[in-house]
């Protein structure tokens, strides 16, 4: 097993996403004529099929809508992370997206935890949208 | 009038290779098994194969050329076993269409060679790799690297809904290995009872190891024909009496039932779309004297259970603790002890049990009369066969 972390490879199709995470922004694909935000990123609306969908920066907020605690790792570099939490999190503006949760202990995770975005630097291509417990009144 | 494809093909011969953690065999030589079998339990000899449907296993024309066939018809389908229904019906559909009158559909699978098991390393072409996650929901930089981990994020949704419990879960698991223990092809033969289930240790929590499917070796052939070929052969026939395919989009999840609100799954509590496989078979649900579905990972058979309305939606969790899917119990399921614990073999296996228990050759395992198994698995795919013509 390699000790690597496994990263996504940039594509034309995702190259915003991941340009706008290194600025650390969280953005979803947007399109032009419907105004839905959708994900995962596609090269057309979903919704409409509409084409040349733009990005649009959303509020990074949201609810773990469901969640799995990882006790075995399946690639090596995941081993000393373990138990690890990989969330799903439901945005305020509608999409779902997988990450990790930080700051917050496996065991101490629940279904409808409201969480924000942070972001956590790999190397200076790729910068990956985590979520962490939502400080009320920030 | 369409043109109704019930029961107008049957399986003529069904085989396999020896399952095994590791047969230390290429899949081809584990195909030529399965192929040698399935043709012993038909009559047919290898030169009556007109067409070759590959689910997995290997190239077409590289197997045929291996094997010494001379096909007509030959197709490759994708290496998942969401596509084992698809490819008999195709068959099905094929032979009914005189495209080719004895297709050999196979499939075999050879996890120990690609190393690592699913998710990992090298697994499975690198799928967690994919756009937009792998083909189960994987996403590996964010270490959702296996397979379990889609079917793990979908039971805990449930089970927060609905109030599903762990022992509940369990249930699935200790009834299937049950049922292995009575099918000497079985990997595992030992029973479980509910509290070994709940010392068994985690792996994607909320799935324990025996949530989930055996990782090993094994081939797998079914020789598809039309009804009236059938009738010649070596074995009764079993006929394909109706079939629903698979369904893709926004709403479907394949480890997760319609609504549940999984990855992009609109979020619901109406009860799953009904699915058009039995008036396609011409049966009633009560008809079904035997389930059997893909259960990779144990809340498949629930999930399976509700999305083809055996149960409404948050009831099957309950219903399979009360031991209704065991052997003797309203609707038996997975009788041979399915991936849980028979073997990975991609639904294929499956299928071999329903020939067999429709043929009654199940000896301890079987299903008192049975007339109509049905097949079945997320994604609305579904096979119904029968002993009888439709």
């Amino acid at each position: 097993m390699s000790q690597e972390r496994p990263l996504p490879v940039i594509t034309e199709q995702n190259r915003g996403y991941w340009a706008a995470a290194a600025r650390q922004e969280l953005v979803m694909p947007h399109c032009t004529q419907c105004d839905k935000v959708f994900f995962p990123i596609a090269p057309v609306c979903p919704f409409c099929f509409a084409a040349d969908p733009d990005w649009k920066k959303v509020s990074g907020r949201g609810r773990v809508s469901s969640f799995v605690i990882f006790q075995q790792a399946f690639f090596a570099f995941f081993k000393n992370r373990l138990p690890y939490a990989v969330v799903q999190v439901e945005l305020d503006e509608g999409p779902r997206i997988n990450a990790n949760l930080f700051d917050l202990k496996p065991e101490e995770i629940r279904i409808g935890l409201p969480v924000e975005v942070t972001f956590e630097k790999v190397n200076d291509e790729i910068t990956l949208p985590q979520f962490r417990p939502l400080v009320r009144g920030t | 009038m369409t043109w109704d494809p019930r029961s107008k093909a049957a399986i003529a011969g069904v085989g396999t290779s020896q399952f095994a953690r590791d047969t230390g065999l290429t899949t081809t030589q584990m195909i030529s098994n399965a192929l040698r079998a399935a043709l012993d339990d038909s009559g047919l000899a290898i030169g009556d194969i007109d067409g070759l449907y590959v689910n997995a296993g290997g190239d077409f024309d590289k197997m045929a050329e291996q094997l010494g066939m001379k096909v007509g018809y030959a197709m490759q389908f994708w290496t998942h076993g969401r596509m084992c229904a698809p490819t008999l019906q195709q068959a099905a559909l094929s032979v009914a269409a005189g495209l080719a009158t004895h297709i050999a559909c196979v499939y075999s699978i050879d996890i120990s060679e690609r190393g690592g098991g699913f998710g990992g390393g090298r697994s499975h072409g690198h799928e967690e790799y994919r756009e937009g996650g792998g083909t189960h929901g994987e996403m590996a930089h964010y270490g959702l690297t296996h397979p379990g981990s889609g079917a793990a994020m979908a039971w805990q949704k449930y089970r927060h809904r609905y109030g599903a419990t762990q022992e509940q879960l369990g249930a699935v698991a200790t009834t299937t290995r049950e049922h292995a223990s009575l099918n000497p092809l079985a990997l595992m033969q030992h029973t479980y009872t509910l509290e070994d289930y709940l010392a068994s240790r985690f792996v994607i929590e909320p799935l324990r190891l025996l949530d989930c499917a055996v990782v090993n070796d094994g081939a797998v052939c079914v020789i598809v024909t039309t009804a009236e070929r059938a009738r010649d052969l070596r074995k009764k026939p079993v006929y394909i009496a109706g079939m629903d395919g698979l369904h893709a989009g926004r709403d479907e999840f394949v480890f997760a039932p319609p609504g549940l609100g999984i990855w992009q799954q609109p979020e619901s509590s109406v009860a799953a779309r009904p699915s058009r496989v039995y008036e396609r078979a011409g049966v009633a649900r009560a008809d079904i004297d035997g389930f059997y579905c893909l259960d990779s990972f144990s809340p498949l058979v629930i999930f399976a259970l509700e999305e083809f309305g055996f149960c409404k939606p948050g009831e099957a969790a309950p219903w399979v603790a009360e031991g209704n899917t065991r052997l003797g119990g309203k609707l038996p399921v997975n009788t041979n002890g399915g991936h849980l614990s028979e073997g990975m073999l991609g639904g294929w296996a499956h299928q071999v049990e329903i020939v067999r228990q429709l043929r009654g050759e199940c000896g301890r395992r079987q299903i008192t009369d049975a007339r109509v198994l049905q097949f079945a698995m997320g994604q609305g795919v579904s096979n119904i066969y029968s002993n009888e013509k439709l």
